[in-house]
């Protein structure tokens, strides 16, 4: 019974099933001095699919994604993402880096560059765009995520929800098969969180691959294809949205869903 | 502004009810201020009392000490060219003005096309006429100043007084109006010319080997020059302003940086020194080997600098790196012989070839990348031949400057080379590969050590002792080194708590955007960590400044050795030590103040983009 619900490809929709595996962890396990963070992460995430990994605090979700584009390094186990395995060569981590946009509780501006420069500085130096063609782009992606006025200020001039929009539309520039967020929300004033979480809405509707550390539950009804809760640095359930709010496979989950709903 | 009266004109057209305004925070009254803020209290007031007592009995002293009897400030008046040029030939002084006047219009087109535009309140104005002209009431009536100053003092003290608390009586709200820079830009100028022609301030120099010393107006040589710096300062402010909508702003500001930083080299070399080039040389070998370096170089770099290139480019930079160390090597042996530039140039093109990788991207970035190599070339090549080319002017003492320019010469150069070299050494020591760390830390901690005199001492008698036959190094360059390297260890600790300052989030999202290390560092990093480090930065180039003094004890004829050892020594002002040393505190507080002010400006500049 554990086993099925802790199953890498449990509830997958047949439609799901048949796409192409884009983030493969087969038991990463991971470390900080003598805290084990993971113990044994087995995890898949399909093409264009959106997961939502819940969990309580520290037990393990942004370890996970940050594992995934090496922010953290894992002491064990494989990940494979678009194929490309993760291992010491630099070059494999750089691929992957400049596939895998990555959004921060933080938003992580660069506080010395205006909002377009911001988001021209990694299509510039590292896709090795024209500023021009990098500038139009920028735009556009500002456009999309509902500020194109604040092109020319800097961030500290922004309201947080605006930050972590410019910050999407950073990591977007960079034009990545896959998203991770880690807890984009958190940071947020209550106003400001439906801004932000619209604009995920949009990319997920686009056919964006995301993975997404949240708290919010009605985002992660509403948008995800799976869900994952996690503890103390184990995977407990993965299951699809509705069986996982209405019935649970395990009690932990059920334990957890009662205390925040 | 205009956002608040649209929120407010929205507020009223909807029905609503306009916010309160604030009411104005009362300017208090003198006595008010005083009663609240050095009386409120008899402990207050005692402090007050002995507060006013120690600063009245400094000024006494020190009025006492400028207007000693055998003081002669007249072996300043007679020696200002001496002390600021020291003995460069006066028929070639057209070069000093010169110079001045490029400096000048170079601050003022900065000031225009950066727009730095400080303002004073009228308030503050009227209040520092005001203490102005109280302290100098005060020194007309102290016992120690001499009955001919006395009147002087009493007469500008009582009309500053009046101007100061007439302005703050006069005008309405003084604290909201503003005296505009162009305003107090162009009243300095022309108190200074008419200063320079309207006040008898008398004739004192050196002629033909006597001394000259007679009342009247200025020397025509001393108010012509000098109306015309002001003229400068005056009028290209207010052309650059006129026709700043007309010009592209960025590229006037990359120019303006790149005089401030490459310029004061051109003027000391090209303008001070009149180089007497060889032009039949020029044209044969000079002219063809820089156009050589910057085709054959730019062609090299811009191959370089192609995207996705791979390992083949850092094979052909460790290459370039190897031929540049070799020719060095080479020529410490005599193995080959070859023209000193084209070393320097192969060592540049190396270290260019090195951060092509950093740099690449489409066309227009690896063409401005060549661009930069281009311009290097050329301001590398004609900086080198005209130093080595021998110059025309006649001066009968080995070094070409003294005085006061050699002690903005020395300090110009050291931080030219200390500030690059201290950013390198910040981040070797916070390397994660440890022979850069340790490296860097056992230099740092090592020199910061050991006091500077000791290390000028070194440099300037010891090093040479280890050079090999035939290499010799000039006195002013061996105190360069060693003053450069001083430096630039406390530059490097500087920077380091900048770069510690910068949060860990940068980092990440650097590299979660596929940043390598190096474009990590130049675009994210340093920028951040250099603005932090501002005020210990200007700190500690205030110091260096200061600092420049003590070449005098390794024999340069800086600014305090000529006043406090050669004019002494002259004939006419034997013994007159007291003056030079005060006219020298005087100056070098001027300077370091302006700059500790200007880093003030700066910071609040700066912090636009600040969290």
């Amino acid at each position: 019974m554990t086993a099925s619900f802790t199953d890498p490809n449990a509830a997958l929709s047949p439609e799901l099933a048949a796409r192409d595996d884009m983030i493969n962890c087969r038991g990463v396990k991971k470390w900080f001095g003598d805290f084990q963070a993971l113990k044994g992460v087995d995890l898949t995430v399909k093409d264009r699919e959106v997961m939502v990994v819940l969990g309580p605090s520290g037990s393990g979700k942004s370890t996970l994604i940050r594992c995934i584009n090496r922010l953290e390094v894992h002491q064990e186990g494989d990940i494979t993402v678009d194929g490309i395995e993760l291992t010491n060569d630099l070059r494999n981590i750089d691929k992957i880096r400049s596939e895998v946009g990555m959004v921060f509780q933080q938003f992580n501006l660069f506080p010395h560059l205006t909002v377009l420069d911001n988001i021209t500085l990694a299509p510039i130096w590292v896709r090795k765009k024209a500023r021009v063609e990098a500038e139009a782009t920028a735009r556009a992606l500002l456009e999309r995520v509902g500020i194109p006025e604040q092109a020319d200020k800097f961030p500290g001039q922004l309201s947080g929800g605006q930050q972590q929009r410019v910050a999407i539309a950073r990591s977007l520039a960079m034009e990545p098969k896959i998203m991770l967020f880690d807890e984009p929300t958190s940071a947020l004033d209550p106003e400001m969180i439906s801004e932000v979480l619209d604009v995920m809405k949009g990319l997920a509707d686009s056919g964006m691959t995301m993975v997404v550390v949240t708290h919010e539950m009605g985002f992660a009804r509403e948008v995800a294809d799976r869900l994952v809760f996690m503890e103390e640095g184990n995977v407990v359930e993965i299951n699809e949205p509705g069986a996982f709010f209405t019935n649970p496979n395990s009690d932990r989950t059920k334990l957890f869903l009662s205390q925040i709903l | 502004m205009a956002a608040i009266q649209d929120d407010l004109s929205m507020n009223l057209e909807a029905g609503g009810v306009a916010p309160d305004v604030r009411p104005d925070t009362p300017v208090k009254d003198p006595v008010q201020w005083m009663k609240e803020n050095l009386f409120s209290s008899v402990g207050n007031a005692l402090l007050t009392g002995v507060f006013v007592a120690v600063l009245g009995g400094l000024l006494w002293w020190f009025v006492g000490l400028v207007f000693k009897d055998s003081n002669d400030w007249d072996a300043v008046a007679t020696n200002i060219r001496l002390l600021f040029s020291f003995n460069y030939p006066a028929e070639q002084y057209i070069r000093v003005w010169f110079s001045l006047g490029m400096l000048l219009g170079a601050v003022s087109l900065t000031a225009a096309f950066f727009d730095i535009n400080p303002s004073m309140s009228v308030r503050k104005l009227g209040i520092n006429a005001s203490g102005l002209g109280a302290t100098s009431l005060i020194v007309g009536v102290l016992p120690a100043t001499p009955s001919g100053a006395r009147i002087v003092f009493l007469i500008i003290g009582a009309l500053f007084l009046a101007a100061g608390v007439g302005t703050l009586q006069a005008v309405d709200e003084p604290h909201k109006k503003f005296v505009s820079f162009p305003t107090m830009l162009l009243t300095f100028g022309l108190s200074v010319v008419a200063f320079a022609w309207l006040v008898p301030i008398g004739r004192n120099e050196f002629a033909n080997g006597a001394v000259i010393d007679e009342g009247g107006f200025a020397n025509p040589s001393t108010k012509i020059p000098w109306t015309i710096m002001m003229a400068i300062l005056v009028g290209v402010y207010f052309l650059a302003r006129a026709v700043k909508p007309m010009l592209p702003v960025k590229p006037v500001q990359t120019f303006l940086i790149t005089f401030w930083v490459a310029g004061p080299a051109f003027l000391i070399f090209l303008v001070l020194r009149d180089p007497t080039f060889d032009y039949d040389r020029v044209l044969k070998v000079d002219i063809p080997w820089a156009i050589g370096f910057a085709v054959v170089g730019g062609a090299i770099l811009y191959w370089l600098t192609k995207p996705m290139l791979g390992e083949i480019g850092r094979l052909v930079a460790v290459a370039l790196l190897g031929v540049a160390v070799l020719n060095w090597v080479a020529a410490f042996f005599g193995w080959w012989s070859m023209l000193q530039k084209t070393r320097v140039s192969f060592l540049v093109l190396a270290l260019f070839a090195l951060a092509a990788p950093t740099f690449a991207g489409e066309k227009s970035a690896r063409v401005r990348y060549v661009g930069a190599w281009v311009a290097v070339v050329a301001l590398g090549h004609w900086l080198i031949t005209g130093i080595n080319t021998t110059s025309t002017l006649d001066i009968a003492a080995p070094p070409f400057l003294g005085g006061f320019t050699i002690s903005l010469v020395i300090f110009y150069y050291v931080m030219l080379v200390s500030f690059p070299l201290g950013a390198i050494m910040a981040l070797a020591r916070t390397s994660t590969l440890p022979i850069f760390r340790v490296m860097a830390t056992v230099y740092i901690e090592f020199i910061r050590g050991i006091p500077l005199i000791t290390v000028l001492f070194f440099f300037s008698s010891m090093v040479s002792l280890f050079l090999p036959n035939g290499m010799d190094l000039s006195e002013l360059a061996a105190i360069f080194i060693g003053y450069t390297l001083f430096s630039a260890a406390y530059v490097a600790e500087n920077i380091r708590g900048g770069l510690q300052s910068v949060r860990r989030g940068q980092f990440e999202a650097s590299d979660a955007l596929g940043l390598t290390t190096s474009q990590r560092t130049i675009f994210v990093v340093l920028p951040q960590a250099l603005r932090v480090s501002i005020p210990n930065l200007v700190g500690q180039a205030i110091a260096t400044f200061k600092e420049t003094s003590l070449i005098f004890i390794v024999g340069a004829f800086d600014f305090l050795r000529v006043a406090n050892v050669s004019i002494a020594s002259q004939p006419d002002y034997l013994g007159q030590n007291l003056v030079g040393l005060l006219f020298v505190s005087a100056v070098y507080w001027v300077f370091a103040y302006s700059m500790s002010r200007a880093s003030r400006s700066l910071e609040t500049k700066l912090g636009v983009g600040s969290r």
